[in-house]
């Protein structure tokens, strides 16, 4: 998530009397947006949008080298000392002022999202760069299925479509539970009636169908006659949790559609706390995956996989074995206690595996 | 050599005595947080204020002082040469030092992330990750294991084995502060085994080329690139530039030399360390450790190096704790029958001092002072 930039000579010359890190600080003192080569942004605008749902509109440092519609950045905020990672969909499509508006869901028990619907107007956040690969097609139908916050690259996307007056057939499809988790109804239904190629249905999996845009239930086949009319050849984006995404592939598969998807899960909170059985690690640098026990630590369970770590103590002091983890859960050796966030340095020696991983190794 | 003040523990006191400081450790460790961060980050801003403050005054009084007001040229260079020697004995003490150990890595903040932080001084953070983090903490005071007893130049143990060599080290002593350093920055790379002739000149270069280039940089730094920026009237800036590393060589020799080598430390031989338990391995370094008295202030300045007993209970848990984990540690120890080493600075390193002066003769270890009763 931070942005590296190529060393120029100016950037060398600094580097011998003040590094970055000395920079920074005296920049960050005259502006807490300005940085040397960190993005950053800066919350210039909050309103809730329905409810625990909030959109932030932030203002980026000159180091964020912008996004596409449908793409995510990487947001972080300092929550009691840690700074949280967590990544968000830009839910509007790139502006002239070059800001970024997100819309971010409280969970339940997320610290992040709790965090952010009530983060005061100034605070500044670490940016990372934009990512992601959803796009509308130039020449095809589309459809899109979205399911709960995957349905914020979903309105970057058709506000896309919107500003060029929608060139080829939409259909966006957008589950939630009940009516009132479903953000930017007012403004999907105006672009669907101003619209004959722009089409929206929400379907709802916790509340009765009313209006005559709704529809009910999970994912199914049943869906596909609204969805897709007349069986039309289009181009299928998705965007949900695993298990929607997952299902809507099935869903659809052998009709002859092209699919495109990304998922999210949020971080597992019920997870098997026993140490029996195996979880599978990815390795990042090497493109290693492999399965490790779970009843030792990381270190030993690698090493017995031929994996040599670096390491020193073997005792959890010496920071040598230390490694970033993006994801997955660890339980602390000693103290038994579960970690989840991703975090820049794992001590491999005292820490044991509890799902699947991934590390910097 | 001091009489024995500590008694040797039972197996089954030694696994208690490790939980009870394990327990501690982990009450401190659920209750990290906002003020922690808000600590070192204030710990960052005095190194860069001291820094900045120093290094203009440097400046201000060479140019001014060499040019249209004389008067002022030697007290602002003392005043910023004293400003630029203590935002080094902060950055290197209680910011490098402690970010290094991984103690703030918790906070997820990539500028104080233990495995890439770089300090201000001419060693490499790496050396010292390897050589401090890991050698040292974890086989302190270990002989043959633990190269900081002595750094290889001194003999500060009877138990250490006795050279000609070592008559000369109350000289050697001083030279080693004055460069203290320039001693930690070549430490890795174990000139002495390349002079034997037990490692290849190759090897040698491999090890030294991370070691120059960072030295360089110090250098090119302090004595050239801030000494030019005054133009002609370079030579105070240069000179205030040596003072200032030299005060925090001094000082930084002095405060680590308090933390293991004072009269009551003691050295184990590496059979100590075979199997070692949890519960072992804290009462070593506790008898390994000495602390220094004299409040927040020389906690401040000294990185909470005086709380050199904490600090190796607990590398890697934020420094600014030890003050607060210090009462509870005491009050173990004495329900354990442990001596608890501390004393004031210049009664500790009075001790050091006198160490240097007498292991440069011959001299004989004590009594053997078991860690583990027999049985």
């Amino acid at each position: 998530m931070e942005t590296a930039i190529q060393p120029t000579w100016l950037s060398r010359l600094n580097a011998v009397w003040a590094p970055p890190t000395v920079l920074d600080f005296w920049l960050s003192r005259l502006n807490p947006l300005w940085s040397w080569n960190q993005a950053r942004a800066r919350v210039v605008e909050r309103r809730p949008e329905a409810e625990g749902v909030a959109t932030l509109v932030l203002k980026p440092n000159r180091h964020f080298r912008g996004f596409r519609p449908g793409q995510h950045v990487n947001i972080g905020v300092e929550i009691d000392g840690v700074r949280y990672t967590r990544s968000y969909s830009a839910s509007d499509m790139p502006r002239a002022d070059g800001r970024i508006r997100i819309t971010v869901k409280a969970v339940e028990g997320g610290k992040v999202g709790e965090h952010l619907q009530t983060i005061p107007l100034g605070s500044v956040l670490s940016l990372g760069q934009a990512f992601g690969e959803l796009c509308v097609p130039e020449s095809a139908p589309c459809l899109m299925l979205a399911a709960g916050s995957g349905i914020t690259p979903m309105l970057a996307l058709v506000n896309a479509q919107a500003a060029t007056g929608f060139a080829q057939p939409v259909r966006l499809a957008y589950w939630a539970r009940t009516r009132a988790e479903l953000a930017q109804v007012g403004e999907l239904r105006a672009l669907a009636a101003g619209h004959r190629n722009f089409n929206v249905h929400f379907v709802l999996t916790g509340e009765a169908a009313q209006a005559v845009d709704e529809l009910e239930g999970r994912i199914e086949p049943r869906h596909l006659a609204a969805l897709v009319p007349g069986n039309e050849p289009a181009h299928v984006l998705a965007c949900g949790p695993h298990g929607f995404v997952e299902r809507a592939r099935e869903v659809l598969s052998g009709h002859g559609l092209s699919f495109q998807a990304e998922a999210f899960s949020p971080p597992p909170r019920v997870i098997d706390a026993s140490d029996q059985g195996h979880v599978r690690v990815t390795l990042l640098k090497s493109g290693r995956t492999l399965d490790i026990a779970r009843n030792k630590s990381v270190l030993e369970a690698l090493e017995e996989q031929g994996v040599m770590p670096r390491h020193g103590c073997r005792m959890g002091i010496c920071n040598t074995c230390a490694c970033g983890k993006p994801s997955g859960a660890t339980r602390h050796l000693h103290d038994r206690s579960v970690q989840h966030e991703p975090t820049q340095a794992l001590r491999l020696c005292i820490q044991a595996a509890q799902s699947d991983l991934s590390l910097e190794l | 050599m001091s009489k024995i003040k500590s008694r040797a523990l039972s197996a089954d006191e030694l696994h208690r005595f490790g939980e009870e400081l394990d327990a501690l450790r982990a009450r401190t460790l659920a209750t990290l947080g906002q003020r922690d961060a808000d600590y070192i980050r204030r710990i960052v801003a005095g190194v860069r204020w001291l820094g900045l403050g120093g290094r203009v005054m440097l400046m201000t009084g060479a140019v001014l002082g060499s040019t249209v007001l004389p008067l002022l040229l030697w007290p602002l260079c003392i005043l910023g040469t004293v400003l630029l020697g203590l935002s080094k004995i902060l950055e290197n003490m209680e910011l490098g030092h402690n970010v290094m150990h991984g103690q703030y890595d918790w906070m997820g903040d990539p500028a104080l992330q233990g495995r890439s932080y770089e300090w201000d001084i001419v060693g490499t953070s790496d050396n010292w990750r390897k050589t401090h983090n890991y050698s040292h903490h974890t086989w302190t005071n270990v002989r043959g294991m633990d190269d900081d007893i002595g750094y290889g130049l001194l003999r500060i143990f009877p138990e250490q084995r006795w050279k000609p060599f070592y008559l000369l080290q109350p000289l050697v002593a001083v030279v080693f502060a004055l460069l203290f350093e320039w001693g930690v920055a070549l430490q890795d790379l174990r000139l002495g085994r390349w002079f034997a002739g037990k490692m290849k000149g190759r090897t040698l270069w491999k090890m030294t080329t991370p070691v120059a280039k960072k030295a360089g940089k110090q250098v090119l730094k302090d004595y050239l690139v801030f000494p030019l920026l005054a133009g002609p009237y370079f030579l105070p800036v240069l000179l205030g530039n040596v003072v200032a590393n030299v005060i925090r060589n001094i000082w930084t020799y002095v405060i680590i030399f308090c933390g293991h080598f004072t009269a009551d430390a003691e050295v184990f031989p590496k059979e100590s360390v075979r199997n070692e338990t949890r519960g072992h391995w804290y009462l070593r370094q506790l008898r390994g450790s000495s602390n220094l008295t004299g409040g927040r202030v020389i906690d401040l300045w000294s990185g909470n190096l005086s709380r050199q007993i904490e600090h190796h209970f607990y590398p890697d848990i934020p420094a600014n704790r030890y003050a607060a984990m210090a009462v509870e540690v005491r009050a173990i120890c004495s329900r354990y029958g442990q001596h608890y080493n501390t004393g004031s600075l210049p009664k500790q390193f009075g001790t050091v001092v006198w160490r240097i002066l007498r292991h440069a003769f011959p001299s004989k270890p004590g009594p053997a002072r078991p860690l583990m009763a027999a049985g």
